[in-house]
């Protein structure tokens, strides 16, 4: 009577759209500043520190924690419903909605890990402010910078075939042909923000 | 080409029951297609092991791609048996029921939920009396391409077998019922019940189910423009959203 399913689901592609991918192309400009030297990015990083804390605060968990939490929790349901058949039916766009689901997969995991330790355990347990040479010093494992490269990739893919799929679900876009150009520019996008992170972590190793 | 064609039959005695594989071969002859193929079966039921086995059970009616009956799994993609010719598909011929549905014996499958999603997406026209024929309300030109080429559809199941969000796992009801309703609010008349049948697609199990994997579109052996009415459906619920909110 309610249509909770319909409005829970709506609420969750808004939120995935609107307030995750804001923050993602955010994370992704603050990353870049690495390109810019250790002098530049810790600059900026102080800016950020400067942010009255009952601000930032709240930016974090109202802006941020709830609706990662929500897209995340209620993904798993979403995505537990899914029996992904590419093989069966290997269309391009079967490839990519079975790519959603296992880069949620890899996120749910990445980011319990990237948030866990590096904001919840170096940030806020230990006290140590995020800098340059904090990173530098992580990213020194070869693995450690893979994996998260893989996890940028993954957030970044998410992120672009959600545009397709958001226009998709709102109606926006209806034909195959409006369809297709969305897709298409969704896909250049997601080329050249993995082009960009592969560019900002690389600046780790040069500096 | 070889004088005999072999099957691979995925056979199952019962709802319940294991399934296993059973091999059959058949004398070519042109124009051979699967459902041809599988009453040559029926009519000698021994596998190539020389065999005699209780005949291999599936459905089928039209025998022109009409009627949607003998949809199976052939050579891993949903389709209609009657139109699957021999000469066009690969060799050995792998035929398996439709999982996606619960499977009676062999290749014949309970297709009964499509029937019970149709009439929760109020998949028919309430009639208030009948007119004559100059007094009908006629269908509006406009729409009444896109309202034939859904009319087309014959309920065979192969987009819910292709589609990834069908199954046990999940409460979707699946392209094909969820697209009827918009050929229903096409309709001069079905159209003054469409809010009912937005609000039933935005019920558990409705539109929102959809992921956009867009392979119904692709199986679709009536060619039906699945996701673009999916899509125009979408816009269509959204819209009520809002105006359930705000009457409300």
């Amino acid at each position: 009577m309610f249509h909770t399913t319909f409005y829970l689901r709506r609420l969750h592609s808004l939120c995935g759209l609107l307030i995750l991918g804001f923050f993602i192309l955010e994370h992704i400009g603050t990353n870049s500043m690495a390109l810019a030297g250790p002098v530049f990015f810790n600059g900026v990083m102080g800016m950020v520190e400067e942010i009255p804390k009952p601000i930032f605060y709240s930016i974090e968990i109202g802006m941020y924690a709830i609706p990662f939490l929500f897209h995340g929790l209620y993904g798993i349901y979403i995505a537990l419903q899914a029996n992904n058949n590419p093989l069966r039916f290997g269309y391009l766009r079967n490839w990519n909605f079975t790519l959603q689901r296992w880069t949620a997969w890899f996120l749910v995991v990445f980011l319990i890990w990237h948030v866990g330790y590096l904001r919840i355990y170096l940030k806020g347990v230990l006290g140590n402010p995020i800098s340059f040479e904090l990173l530098q010093n992580m990213f020194s494992n070869p693995i450690v910078a893979i994996l998260y490269v893989l996890g940028m990739w993954a957030a970044i893919f998410h992120f672009c075939n959600g545009i397709t799929t958001f226009c998709m679900t709102w109606g926006i876009t209806k034909g195959p042909r409006s369809q297709n150009v969305i897709s298409l520019i969704s896909m250049g996008l997601c080329a050249a923000l993995c082009l960009a992170t592969v560019a900002f972590m690389s600046s780790y190793y040069i500096y | 080409m070889p004088d005999k064609v072999r099957f691979i039959i995925e056979r199952q005695d019962g709802p319940n029951e294991k399934p296993y594989n059973q091999e059959f071969d058949v004398d070519y002859r042109p124009g051979l297609n699967v459902v041809a193929a599988l009453m040559e079966i029926q009519k000698n039921p021994v596998t190539v092991d020389g065999k005699r086995v209780p005949p291999v059970t599936w459905e089928c009616n039209c025998l022109e791609k009409v009627c949607g009956a003998c949809m199976m799994v052939i050579n891993g993609r949903a389709r209609q048996a009657c139109c699957a010719l021999v000469d066009e598909i690969k060799k050995p011929i792998h035929l398996q029921p439709a999982r996606t549905f619960p499977v009676i014996r062999d290749l014949l499958i309970d297709r009964s939920v499509m029937f019970e999603s149709l009439k929760k997406i109020q998949g028919w026209v309430e009639l208030d009396g009948s007119w004559d024929v100059k007094d009908a309300p006629i269908q509006n030109p406009y729409t009444a391409q896109t309202a034939y080429e859904i009319s087309h559809c014959m309920t065979c199941g192969c987009c819910l077998e292709a589609c990834p969000n069908v199954g046990p796992q999940s409460d979707f009801i699946g392209p094909a019922p969820t697209v009827q309703a918009y050929l229903f609010n096409l309709h001069p008349l079905g159209k003054f019940d469409a809010p009912k049948r937005l609000n039933a697609l935005m019920e558990k199990g409705g539109i929102t189910s959809c992921g956009n994997s867009q392979n119904c579109v692709e199986v679709c052996p009536k060619s039906i423009k699945l996701t673009t009415y999916l899509a125009q459906l979408n816009r269509d619920v959204n819209k009520q959203a809002l105006k359930n909110m705000f009457n409300f």
